[in-house]
């Protein structure tokens, strides 16, 4: 199947090449905010719109920029998306951007769009870039927010904020720091590696 | 001009750099009225909640805090108001947390004994561990406790602190930090409404 078709950059990013689990990218995130669903859904968001933009955009660009200064002018241009989306964020949505706080700013240093960027919009154009970079943020976003749901759950015995274990239960300090993250995404890791050798042995 | 060539380069680059942040201050021109309309009802909010005013979402805030604070001094470091016939002392505060600066307002009893409310209007804290501060349960611990000697933020324990006259909270689990600095900052805040009200008694 065409490498470019639309279908098969969707299965790329949900899975065989997913931006988490495959690439390695954006991991600080992953380990950061992931023990809060909603706080992860509202970052994943925003990732997938700041993604989006910048593929787009750079896609749009990528003749007119010279190429010694091409990733200082990424840089630019995710900046510029991520402080539109916190701005954004301060005028519609306080609540949220008080609660994400510093987060938001951090996706600028998010690895992925700026890997996306880089490998993909530079040379593709800009529709089926856009779909490249919502792509990758849902691959980041399905992953992320199992971890977050393991790590609500165990830490704080919700879900979303909304209490689903019994008060006996004990919370899971460690599920609330970080050391957490790197077991969890490492085991899962360790399931989607499996999972995808067995289909290659197939 | 060759799209290699330094003069191109600087040029394309000195564009971009104009045009990006020419449309981010556009949008931050047109957002600025807004942003600070939340922000000053942030802040009414947490007057409110100091005051030991039961705050919900559907209240008007505005309506609310105007009543409460007719006689609002932006010139005095502390506001005086009448809650349920008793007397509450409230004052904004600030101090350094762990990355930056917290922001926030206090309510105690006029005799500066018991804390009446307690709310955080800004924080840069982790969030997930010191940003949790700004959380329901942490802030609610201040309500109705002793503070004629300060506070305690404890660690460590694991059963959790209920008892409103010991003058200890709960500390936040992975937050040492920020929680002492939170205790550093009230305990500071208490100690300077002490020195400022020490003379008109």
């Amino acid at each position: 199947m065409n490498e470019d078709s639309p279908v098969q950059i969707l299965k790329n990013n949900i899975w065989y090449s997913n931006p988490i689990f495959i690439q390695i990218l954006g991991i600080c995130s992953t380990l950061a905010v992931t023990n809060n669903l909603s706080n992860t859904f509202i970052m994943t968001v925003g990732l997938m719109f700041v993604a989006a933009f910048t593929n787009i955009t750079v896609s749009l660009l990528k003749n007119i920029i010279p190429r010694k200064v091409r990733m200082i002018l990424q840089t630019l241009i995710i900046a510029f998306y991520v402080i539109i989306v916190d701005i954004l964020l301060r005028a519609y949505l306080p609540e949220i951007s008080k609660s994400l706080g510093p987060y938001v700013g951090l996706i600028i240093t998010n690895c992925i769009i700026m890997g996306r960027a880089e490998a993909f919009a530079q040379s593709h154009g800009p529709i089926i870039s856009a779909w490249d970079g919502i792509t990758s943020g849902l691959g980041y976003m399905w992953v992320l927010l199992v971890i977050a749901f393991v790590r609500e759950l165990m830490g704080f015995g919700t879900l979303f904020g909304i209490t689903v274990l019994p008060a006996g239960f004990t919370h899971w300090t460690i599920m609330v720091m970080a050391p957490s993250a790197f077991f969890l995404l490492g085991t899962f890791i360790w399931i989607a590696k499996t999972i995808i050798l067995k289909q290659e042995a197939k | 001009m060759k799209k290699d060539s330094l003069l191109y380069t600087v040029i394309i680059s000195v564009v971009f750099a104009f045009l990006f942040v020419f449309l981010l201050s556009l949008a931050y021109g047109a957002t600025k009225g807004k942003v600070e309309e939340n922000q000053k009802l942030i802040e009414a909010r947490a007057y409110l909640v100091a005051a030991g005013i039961a705050v919900d979402d559907d209240m008007d805030i505005e309506a609310s805090f105007n009543s409460s604070f007719p006689n609002f001094d932006t010139e005095s470091a502390y506001q005086t108001t009448t809650v349920n016939g008793k007397s509450v002392i409230v004052s904004p505060f600030q101090g350094n947390g762990l990355w930056g600066t917290i922001t926030g307002v206090i309510g105690l009893t006029s005799d500066l004994k018991r804390i009446v409310g307690f709310e955080i209007v800004s924080h840069v804290e982790t969030p997930g561990l010191g940003g949790r501060i700004d959380e329901a349960w942490f802030k609610k611990q201040f309500k109705g406790e002793n503070a004629a000697n300060g506070i305690v933020v404890k660690h460590g324990g694991g059963s959790g602190d209920t008892d409103p006259d010991n003058g200890e909270v709960d500390g936040i689990t992975g937050a040492s930090r920020t929680s002492d600095s939170v205790q550093v900052i009230v305990n500071q805040q208490i100690e300077f409404l002490k020195s400022e009200l020490g003379g008109t008694k």
